[in-house]
């Protein structure tokens, strides 16, 4: 008989990168399974080059593999062609590791970066050959557990999954997987008592063991334990010393090239700044740093293990690092000796000066991005951007001085309290950066002056100050766009994109969803949707067909405001942060009033009480 | 010291086969920094480490004795660059050796191939002498000034020798390669493949490794 990998191994040239679906890369860990006692596969629900960029999966895969009797592998969703040959063939859904089929691991775990990968998950699930519902998954199946930023809300997936884990994963994690092989070595494992047993866990919520309640009018009346020992409110975890948690020190590196192919080193999680639109900001908080000498010391050992030729420093901020100049000081010496390219994303604008910008001229140079999110002062203080406009000139004109000729802006469209002048206001900006230009004598000669604009749609989130808003409609997006299409006069330097709205719609309903969306979400798989984030793969009619088959309202989600004392669906989660502390937050933007950002002032969200600890110092 | 140019000569089996040409020259770059060797990076506002591939080996093929080009700025023993290449090389990639280039890429003429096909034996032989007994061997292939042009392959067949395994036949063949005119060993397969086919004749070619290459003037390349 034909072996998994023989079987996989026939179809392979008969698809677009292969190299994805065989393993074997360099740094992945291969055991004898023969030797392990719990097999975790780590699934993102999202093509190989996404999935395998994600920082996230590469801390968890390296914990859980340093424990000699665990293994985890890795599993992404195969591209469509490849799907197609799978189910032909009769090969179920695997991990590139040992090419065995997953649904004979132990636990299936899938990161949720975004709600777009829902149906993914189910997908998923169904190539491993598994029931998507979990309630028709029985005690020889895997544990179904998902972690990730989205599940923070994690309603419109209780269908689907056992277990969520609430938070950052890397201590609860190991409890949970300790708790399992124990129950599994001592023979008192079946699912359900580990399930009950589970969700006395700090931070792991047990969807099943909750009931939902509804009022008439279709909102939620209550969420409430269904069973006794289960926490009323599940907190979420953190780490609290970042130079003391567990960072890999080698990445597996890929063979073909994937959209962050690059060394990575976290240089500090939470975020100070409050943006009010943003769910990073908020539920990542309390604001901690690794010091300058573990960032560097990461970075050369990740640099040594794989090779790479460009490194990365990740954060919410990075500019917002204590010691950042310190931190890029040593980093260039390092960098620049051995010829590695350094990127620095996410850089404020505000801190954005000469030295910085020397900084990166020093390493091979890639365009420069900044994100003003709104086209006038008025609106950006709604926001709480906490940018001015000086500093956006100031900013391009120390780009322009040191010689790039182009810079890239974001901005959001349909932000709460947005006018049309505040769209009109987006290509002003843009004219007045390019006329900044022009003005200067020592512009950039020889080059083209390019200016883009992308534009994403708002999309109101979970424990955000906006979680209240609706997002605005169909027809009113579509109007915003071409306004702002309209108003630009010189297509010749500024260019403007921005994002297909009939993805952010369906973006606002499953973030503010509740378990009634369930249904939906399995419907739109039915009918064939998958890789929804995908613009070529995304089919807005078949979800809103399935909206219908279920009978659920989509603007009941996506479009209508929340009452400050509503029950939100994800009400039961606590992310350390007040609640009373958003509706000050929200009442504060519909007043145009800003709020400092942490460092300067305490706007006491409640985080530094929640988790025991001072924020600074 | 001066750069000195060394030519490395690699395996490439297993799951390797699956990287793609692009992929493979990212791979190697990698393997090269991680080994540490004093290698030559190109000079202008991006350096590069440099590397050169003589001649590129299709998805899917197994190379025995692959060619590439590096070049190191200090004295160093091509058995230590082996040797610490080879410590550093992911599953399926070995370094087989390493030596100063004797032949410039301009030289290479043709490469030798070896290719299992599944089926019965005795079929096998008879529908491959029928098959290059053909006046023409015609097959479409890919020009990159005139698009698809139609060539024949016969002239250019060069078949060295046929034996046989468990489930049918090895054929050994060598095919113009370089840049007068570049035969992928894929042409000969799958024009063999389309042969059988219309003749009702089941045949599959299981795989296929480049085990040489060779000068116009009918060396092996060094």
């Amino acid at each position: 008989m034909e072996n998994q990998r023989e079987k996989i191994e026939k179809l392979l040239l008969k698809v677009k990168s292969p190299s994805r679906y065989i393993g074997g890369e360099l740094n992945s860990v291969v055991k004898d399974k023969n030797k392990v006692d719990v097999r975790f596969a780590f699934c993102f629900p999202d093509s190989y080059d996404i999935g395998m960029s994600h920082i996230g999966m590469k801390i968890l895969y390296s914990l859980k593999n340093a424990r000699e009797n665990w293994w985890c592998e890795r599993v992404f969703a195969p591209w469509t062609d490849f799907e197609e040959l799978m189910r032909e063939n009769n090969i179920p859904l695997y991990g590139l590791e040992s090419l065995d089929p997953i649904k004979d691991f132990d636990f299936i775990g899938f990161t949720v970066q975004y709600e777009l990968c829902y149906t993914n998950i189910l997908n998923m699930l169904d190539l491993a050959g598994l029931n998507v519902l979990a309630a028709e998954r029985d005690d020889s199946d895997p544990i179904v557990i998902a972690g990730g930023p989205c599940v923070c809300n994690p309603e419109p997936l209780c269908d689907f999954i056992d277990l969520f884990v609430i938070g950052e994963g890397e201590e609860v994690n190991l409890e949970l997987m300790d708790m399992y092989e124990q129950m599994k070595k001592s023979g008192s494992y079946d699912k359900k008592t580990f399930l009950r047993r589970a969700a006395g866990i700090k931070g792991i919520y047990v969807p099943s063991l909750y009931n939902v309640s509804y009022l008439d009018d279709g909102r939620i009346d209550k969420v409430e334990p269904a069973c006794e020992g289960v926490p009323e409110k599940v907190t979420k975890r953190i780490i609290p010393d970042l130079n003391k948690v567990f960072y890999p020190e080698k990445f597996v590196v890929p063979f073909s090239e994937i959209v962050h192919d690059r060394a990575v080193v976290e240089v500090l999680r939470g975020c100070i700044r409050g943006c009010r639109f943003c769910q990073a900001g908020f539920i990542y908080r309390p604001f901690r740093e690794k010091s300058a000498g573990t960032v560097v010391k990461e970075a050369k050992s990740l640099c040594e293990s794989t090779g790479y030729e460009e490194l990365s420093l990740a954060s919410l901020s990075t500019s917002d690092h204590s010691d950042i100049e310190e931190l890029l000081t040593e980093m260039t010496d390092y960098t620049e000796g051995e010829k590695i390219n350094l990127a620095l994303p996410s850089m404020r604008i505000d801190r954005f000066n000469k030295t910085l910008m020397e900084q990166l001229s020093k390493v091979r140079r890639s365009g420069l991005t900044f994100a003003p999110e709104a086209g006038t002062q008025r609106l950006r203080d709604v926001i709480n951007k906490n940018i001015t406009e000086d500093e956006i000139f100031s900013a391009c004109k120390t780009a322009f001085e040191g010689g790039y000729a182009g810079v890239k802006l974001y901005f959001m469209m349909g932000l709460p309290t947005e006018t049309d002048e505040d769209i009109l206001g987006i290509s002003d900006l843009a004219v007045r950066i390019a006329d900044l230009y022009y003005q200067m004598p020592n512009r950039p000669r020889g080059q083209k002056l390019s200016i883009s604009i992308s534009c994403a749609t708002f999309v109101p989130k979970p424990f955000t100050p906006f979680q209240f808003e609706p997002q605005i409609s169909i027809d009113e997006i579509n109007r915003r766009q071409e306004l702002l299409l309209d108003s630009v006069k010189s297509k010749r330097y500024i260019n403007v994109s921005y994002h297909n709205y009939r993805i952010s719609i369906l973006e606002a309903a499953l973030a503010k969803g509740d378990r009634r969306l369930g249904a939906v979400i399995k419907r739109a798989w039915e009918r064939g949707c998958k890789f929804d984030g995908w613009d070529e793969m995304y089919r807005y009619d078949e979800w809103v067909k399935a909206f219908e088959d279920v009978g659920a309202d989509i603007d009941f989600y996506a479009h209508r405001p929340m009452a400050y004392d509503e029950t939100a669906p994800w009400d039961h989660l606590d992310y350390m942060i007040d609640k009373n502390f958003f509706v000050r937050e929200n009442k504060r933007a519909k007043n145009g009033m800003t709020t400092k950002s942490c460092r300067e002032q305490c706007s006491g969200c409640g985080v530094n009480r929640a988790a025991g600890r001072e924020c600074f110092g | 010291m001066d750069k000195k140019n060394v030519r490395i000569f690699f395996e490439k089996k297993g799951r390797a086969i699956y990287i793609s040409h692009l992929d493979l020259m990212r791979t190697m770059q990698r393997a090269l920094k991680r080994s540490g060797l004093p290698v030559w990076f190109t000079e202008g506002f991006n350096p590069r480490l440099y590397l050169n591939f003589p001649l590129a080996l299709s998805l899917g093929t197994t190379g025995e004795r692959e060619p590439m080009d590096i070049a190191v700025v200090e004295e160093i023993g091509l058995d230590e660059i082996v040797d610490r290449l080879n410590a550093v090389c992911p599953e399926g990639i070995r370094i087989v050796g390493a030596a100063y280039p004797v032949h410039p890429n301009k030289d290479i003429g043709s490469a030798e191939y070896e290719s299992r096909l599944s089926g019965d034996t005795e079929e096998l032989k008879k529908a491959l002498q029928d098959y290059l007994e053909q006046d023409s061997i015609k097959v479409m292939k890919h020009s990159k000034k005139k698009g698809m042009i139609e060539v024949d392959i016969k002239p250019h067949i060069n078949m060295l020798d046929v034996s046989d395994w468990e489930k049918g036949i090895i054929i050994r063949y060598r095919l113009p390669a370089g840049i007068e005119l570049n035969l992928n060993s894929a042409v000969l397969t799958d024009s063999f493949a389309e042969y059988c086919s219309e003749h009702n004749i089941s045949e599959e070619c299981i795989c296929t490794k480049r085990t040489n290459i060779f000068c116009t003037d009918g060396t092996a390349f060094e």
